[in-house]
């Protein structure tokens, strides 16, 4: 036990002081939640604003007096298309559509004649097709109110012309799309943690092997279980380190947050930091391990971030599975470490309910997976050494 | 006191149906005494490094003992290690970190305390003349550096025994000079036993009181470098060498 500790503070000295490397993996993990934050407030937040601004732009209101009458009426301010409209359409800078009038707008309406109203926009520029809805149903209500005018002129009832009455509710709150954006989070912290534990991991293993460092270490009177469980502590503590760092950046993070209703939904306090590190640090230890296994059958350390892509790229695709799954939650994704991990914190951010059960199992598993890891890193270590 | 006593070990290269058992050692036998040099030479492949490990409880023998100080590194080994001092052909050290700390590693892994830690890496530092590398990171360190930082960390707990597997590898005039001076304190004033591999003649030469000459993992012959040319036939120690390795097999190159 001595030895495990003894092994442990060189390997979390030398992990510390490879700065360069931690450095980047700080600033890419643990920058990156809250930078995805506020990335995600301010799409939802312009989401929010369009939606809430009521703005048309028409090129030549001043030709129809009467349909901007009815703009009005309807709470949108009337704004004249900038100059060069067509060509911003065209290049996505402007993110509403153009309503074009003619000069002979009111003379023909006077003449019973339609004249022409266009309603410019780009298939390639989605902004404006966003709100191309919107602009056309609005001057539909114009079409229709005129039209009914006109038979209530000749004496017809509008009543006739309506065999349904229909309307349009939308349940969509605006910032919901925006919000679903949020079960990125797991997923962030998830990679953060591997690639916290990754660097270390090969550099304790394939990097002892490649520098020739294994070979006089194993000349040392310590038994190879405690040397094992020394690496493996130093290679999990940096894990857990970038693990909890990285939640409590969230915590920051969430002043950023400029949509009042992304706010509201992702709730991430103090209580959701502790039960996301809760779920961590299992993790952590677990993935440190698995790593360290794979690694240290590698002769070098570009080999075995080769084979560690594996692990990466296992990690990275099972949260998919929660997306593919229509069926939502299964029962088996609690069995399957990270997946689980996944589930919970979604869980967590949902601000469901966790049951000691929910905590108890992955944590079992994690265990599981560390030591069978570590069982067999023991076991390579010696073999592994003399090639 | 080193023991080596017919050691064999095989490989086995390769799976399956091209596997291919290559016989690394095939009787090995040599006994290394207190306060003597004894050289281990050999040309490539002839069994040296593997036979090394097997001291160094890094391999397990097929057949045959090694004996530390009368304690079996198979059955032993963390005991037999304890008065092992080993510099292997693999002399990685961790580049971000100090000589000093590199060696204090190994001290506080053979048990010492940080006191005793901190005293043997000074004393060491003294007498292998490295006092000015202590702090520095050896990433940047030269062959010879590196050499005496390796020698340092095996030399660390003070064992009664010193192997050492082809020190003057790598090494120019001036390191394997001081090397070679440092390593006969140790047999002078300390009575240390020391085994140390070469295929280099000079080295022997220069060094070893008594030698062992190994070819094709068995061991052919031993004595002093001034018995072994008599039995060669030849004064040229080099030719005595060549006719006691590979003469007896017929295989002259």
């Amino acid at each position: 036990m001595k030895g495990a500790w003894v092994v442990f503070r060189k390997e979390l000295l030398d992990a510390l002081r490879d700065r360069r490397t931690l450095l980047v993996v700080l600033l890419s993990s643990v920058a990156m939640g809250p930078l995805v934050l506020v990335l995600l407030s301010g799409l939802v937040a312009g989401v929010e604003r369009r939606a809430d601004a009521r703005v048309l732009l028409v090129q030549g209101i001043e030709h129809a007096p009467s349909l901007r009458n009815y703009l009005e009426r309807q709470t949108y301010a009337v704004k004249p298309a900038p100059a060069d409209f067509e060509h911003r359409l065209e290049a996505s800078q402007l993110s509403d559509p153009v309503v074009v009038i003619g000069p002979d707008f009111e003379t023909e309406i006077a003449a019973a004649r339609a004249p022409l109203v266009e309603v410019l926009s780009s298939s390639a520029n989605p902004a404006a097709q966003s709100g191309l809805g919107r602009v056309m149903s609005l001057l539909r209500g114009y079409n229709q109110e005129q039209a009914m005018l006109r038979l209530v002129v000749r004496g017809v009832s509008p009543a006739l012309l309506e065999v349904v009455q229909l309307q349009e509710r939308d349940l969509a709150e605006p910032a919901a799309r925006g919000a679903q954006l949020t079960a990125l989070v797991p997923f962030f912290v998830l990679m953060a943690v591997l690639y916290g534990a990754l660097n270390a991991a090969l550099d304790t293993t394939a990097g002892e092997r490649e520098r020739g460092s294994l070979e006089p270490l194993l000349m040392n009177p310590i038994s190879r279980p405690a040397l094992v469980l020394g690496k493996w502590a130093a290679v999990a503590a940096v894990g857990m380190l970038i693990a909890v760092l990285s939640c409590l950046s969230f915590l920051p993070g969430q002043w950023l947050l400029r949509s009042e209703s992304l706010a509201a939904m992702f709730s991430f306090g103090p209580r959701e930091a502790a039960l996301f590190i809760a779920l961590l640090l299992p993790l952590a230890g677990a993935l440190s391990g698995l790593l360290m296994a794979v690694a240290i059958r590698c002769r070098s350390v570009k080999e075995a971030q080769a084979n560690a892509t594996v692990v990466v790229l296992a990690v990275s695709l099972l949260p998919l599975v929660t997306i593919f799954n229509q069926d939502g939650e299964a029962a088996w994704h609690l069995w399957v470490p990270a997946l689980a991990q996944m589930t919970l914190m979604g869980r967590v951010l949902k601000g469901g309910a966790l049951g000691a059960l929910d905590l108890a199992l992955p944590l079992l598993l994690c265990l599981l997976l560390a030591a069978a890891s570590m069982a067999y890193v023991a076991r390579t270590l010696r073999h592994r050494a003399t090639q | 006191m080193i023991e080596v006593i017919d050691v064999e070990r095989r490989f086995v290269q390769g799976r399956g149906r091209r596997a291919r058992v290559v016989q690394a050692v095939a009787g090995a036998r040599f006994v290394a005494a207190d306060g003597c040099i004894t050289g281990l030479l050999g040309s490539n492949g002839a069994g040296k490094t593997t036979t090394l490990r097997m001291v160094a409880s890094l391999l397990t023998p097929d057949a045959g003992r090694v004996l530390v100080d009368g304690i079996d590194a198979t059955r032993q080994p963390a005991a037999s290690l304890a008065r092992l001092g080993v510099l292997s052909d693999a002399r990685g050290l961790y580049p971000r970190l100090s000589a000093r700390e590199n060696i204090v590693y190994y001290a506080r892994l053979h048990g010492l305390d940080d006191r005793a830690a901190a005293q043997r890496t000074e004393v060491l530092a003294e007498a292998l003349d490295m006092r000015a590398l202590l702090d520095r990171r050896t990433e940047g360190f030269s062959q010879g550096e590196r050499m005496k930082t390796a020698l340092a960390r095996c030399l660390v707990h003070d064992p009664p025994n010193i192997v050492l597997d082809e020190p003057t590898n790598g090494l120019d005039v001036k390191a394997t000079r001081s090397l070679r001076e440092a390593l006969r304190r140790l047999r002078d004033e300390q009575g240390k036993c020391i085994v140390f591999s070469t295929h280099v003649m000079q080295e022997v030469e220069r060094l070893c009181d008594h030698v062992v000459v190994m070819a094709q993992g068995r061991t052919v012959a031993a004595g002093s470098v001034a018995a072994l040319c008599e039995r060669g036939g030849s004064s040229d120690f080099e030719q005595a060498f060549v006719s006691l390795a590979f003469g007896a097999d017929g295989a002259h190159p």
